[in-house]
């Protein structure tokens, strides 16, 4: 097991490409965790050790994290990860109790609930009592906006599971074995390329929303409160995005097969299986994790794109989409209500396409120049 | 050649089959009985089986295919279940200009600015003025189409009630004529729909021009002492386009997707915005249309650029 390990880091291929990149800056050599398995632990025998031993997986993080911009792009994701996560357990305690005309003493966890309508505090704008104001029917927006980027996460989530599961199997097979599954792949990528975009999964949810509003609707978190068509979209877009990642691998798969290490492999008996699961899926690590970053990007879009369209969250639930067209409703004398989801929503899109290129620049420093 | 020009021509009829064929199954699995919506109150069992019957819906399903696949090649999709005897293509036949009208320009317009925007990110690389370019032409192809589109209406709507301007924010005009008022209902949706495709032009043919610029022949004709201009212009310029025709069918999906989101927001009565209508009455037969419409103008596309690729680069014919 051990010498295996030894001969993937040799012999991977950004091992080999790393030899044409200039020498990291002593900062970086320097810094952080104990390698497993290293005896010396005095600092000099480290530093030493370090120098030559430096992993092109470390070597990659360190080239991103001189890069400013991708480095701010995944604070902002962490961000955007951790705010409709927690936010809403926060912010439910925030504020005291309301005197309504409407619904008498109501706490804080009531009207700052996404789905909450406070009917005479129409349109307000940021206040102390509703953070980012309310909307048109008297919603909390930061809430609602909340539970908008809590949808994107879970669509964003579903998507990439299949979509990375999906397009490392067929990938790997294809490029691996060829044979009639490449040229499965092949047909069926061509096909799919002739739905651009959105119109595939425009064509199902528009089709199938009706059945998901009468079976999946019962469901608690993903089925109620508007979510029935969730599943829906996500199995849309995780449809039409797994190809291009098959694409992807295979081409790397490809690649990958005619290396040295694996004719190595091969001549000492180690069966198929156990190649592509030991040396070549690791080596998939890094075109893996930049398609995947930059299709959340794609996907986040898709799942705002139908909510707006009215093909994905329906009333009374919240996505950043279904914000935009509400607030659209009334951009002439509230702006405000359109910009704050389109602005969000402007925000995570870039955060990932930026993340994405700074990712495919740190493993593959030769893409720049 | 000629086997190339089989081979491909053989692909494109395997999409397009394909393509069609998935849309049938949509539909055929549709939920709702059709019929049964149209005769609404009027429901009795025996005009129920003549309807069926009409409509061609009781034939098992590869009979129905294979109609449907037959009705196509007559430019005919079908009857609306929205409205009896309506067909779809009368429907969607008004919104067919329309949505052609605001495609090609914002086509034309990608190609007009995008491409010298990228040659010129070529020629100044590595300097300020490249890093800024490429840095505003990656934010403009990551941003949605529909969020430039919602930015812009903000401002319009701003300067409206600002300055009494009275620009329009919805609506196109009359289609094809360019009048005062139609140029301004067309300005900016044609704008926000030329953005990313622009973005995307201006990003390959800077790419495609570098490595142009890296080759040999370059080399040998400033070596030989040939003014600049014309190394660039006539030498560089010209093989660096010969990558740009590949990526056309993808440029014409790019602005597909985003024809949705623009003729929505926009107001603009193209086939787009049809469709979006259809799906809330759930007419299935003109989603099928449209998208049936929409991926055959991609494959087309698709492989017009192949072809054309096989004409002005005669090496892939050995490939």
């Amino acid at each position: 097991m051990d010498t295996q390990d030894k001969d993937r880091e040799l012999a991977s291929p950004e091992m080999v490409r790393s030899s044409t990149v200039p020498p990291l800056d002593r900062f970086e050599i320097v810094a952080d965790t104990p390698v497993p398995g290293e005896l010396f632990t005095t600092p000099l025998a480290k530093n030493e050790g370090r120098k030559e031993t430096l992993s092109p997986l470390r070597e990659s993080l360190g080239r991103l994290r001189r890069d400013k911009r991708a480095m701010v792009s995944l604070g902002l994701i962490v961000l955007f990860i951790l705010i409709p996560l927690l936010g809403p357990l926060i912010y439910q305690h925030i504020g005291g109790t309301y005197h309504s005309s409407l619904n008498g003493s109501i706490s804080a966890s009531i009207y700052h609930n996404p789905f909450h309508q406070e009917l005479d505090r129409q349109d307000e704008f940021i206040s102390g009592q509703y953070w980012l104001g309310t909307d048109v029917i008297g919603r909390d927006l930061l809430a609602r906006l909340m539970q908008g980027m809590l949808v994107s996460l879970f669509v964003a989530l579903v998507v990439e599971i299949v979509d990375i599961g999906l397009g490392i199997l067929v990938g790997v097979l294809a490029g691996y074995y060829g044979g009639w599954i490449d040229q499965l792949l092949a047909r069926f990528t061509d096909l799919m390329f002739a739905f651009p975009g959105l119109l595939f999964a425009i064509m199902i949810t528009g089709i199938f929303g009706g059945y998901a509003d009468t079976y999946l609707s019962s469901i608690p978190l993903i089925g109620a409160n508007g979510n029935s068509r969730l599943i829906l979209v996500s199995l849309a877009l995780a449809f039409t995005a797994w190809p291009m990642m098959a694409r992807y691998v295979r081409g790397q798969t490809l690649q990958i097969k005619e290396q040295q290490f694996i004719e190595a492999a091969h001549t000492a008996g180690t069966s198929d299986l156990r190649i592509i699961w030991r040396h070549i899926i690791p080596n998939l690590f890094s075109i893996v994790v930049v398609a995947a970053t930059l299709d959340i990007a794609n996907t986040v879009i898709g799942e705002a794109g139908l909510s707006l369209l009215g093909l994905g969250v329906q009333q009374p639930g919240s996505s950043i989409g279904l914000m935009i067209s509400d607030g659209f409703a009334v951009i002439e004398n509230h702006p405000w209500e359109v910009f704050l989801p389109s602005l969000i929503l402007t925000a995570i899109v870039l955060a990932f396409s930026f993340l994405g290129d700074g990712l495919r620049d740190a493993f593959d420093p030769r893409s720049t120049s | 050649m000629l086997q190339f020009l089989v081979r491909r021509f053989i692909g494109f009829l395997f999409v397009i089959l394909g393509v069609t064929f998935i849309t049938f199954i949509m539909g055929y699995f549709a939920p709702g009985d059709p019929i049964r919506t149209l005769l609404g109150s009027h429901y009795s069992p025996l005009l129920y089986a003549q309807l069926k019957h009409e409509y061609g819906l009781d034939l098992p399903w590869y009979q129905q295919y294979w109609n449907y696949i037959v009705r196509l090649t007559r430019f005919d999709f079908g009857l609306s279940f929205k409205v009896q005897d309506r067909p779809v293509w009368d429907i969607l036949k008004d919104g067919v200009p329309t949505t052609l009208e605001l495609g090609l320009w914002a086509l034309f317009f990608q190609i007009l600015i995008g491409v010298p925007v990228g040659v010129f990110s070529a020629l100044k690389a590595n300097t300020w003025l490249d890093t800024a370019n490429m840095g505003l032409m990656l934010v403009l192809f990551a941003i949605p189409s529909f969020v430039l589109a919602v930015y812009v209406q903000i401002i319009i709507v701003w300067l409206d009630t600002k300055t009494g301007l009275g620009w329009p924010v919805a609506g196109w005009g009359n289609t094809w004529q360019y009048g005062i008022s139609d140029i301004q209902s067309k300005l900016f949706p044609t704008l926000v729909l030329i953005a990313a495709g622009l973005a995307y032009f201006a990003r390959i043919s800077r790419t495609s021009m570098l490595e142009v610029l890296r080759q040999d022949f370059v080399r040998t004709a400033r070596a030989k002492g040939m003014r600049e201009r014309v190394v660039i212009y006539r030498h560089a310029l010209r093989n660096a386009m010969i990558s740009l025709v590949t990526v056309f069918g993808f440029s014409l999906g790019l602005i597909v997707t985003s024809t949705f989101f623009i003729e929505n927001i926009f107001n603009v009565p193209g086939i787009a915005q049809v469709t979006i209508t259809s799906i809330t009455d759930r007419d299935y037969p003109v989603i099928q249309a449209t998208v049936i419409l929409l991926a055959t103008t991609v494959v087309l596309g698709n492989l017009i650029s192949d072809l054309l690729y096989a004409v002005v680069d005669p090496r892939i014919k050995v490939s």
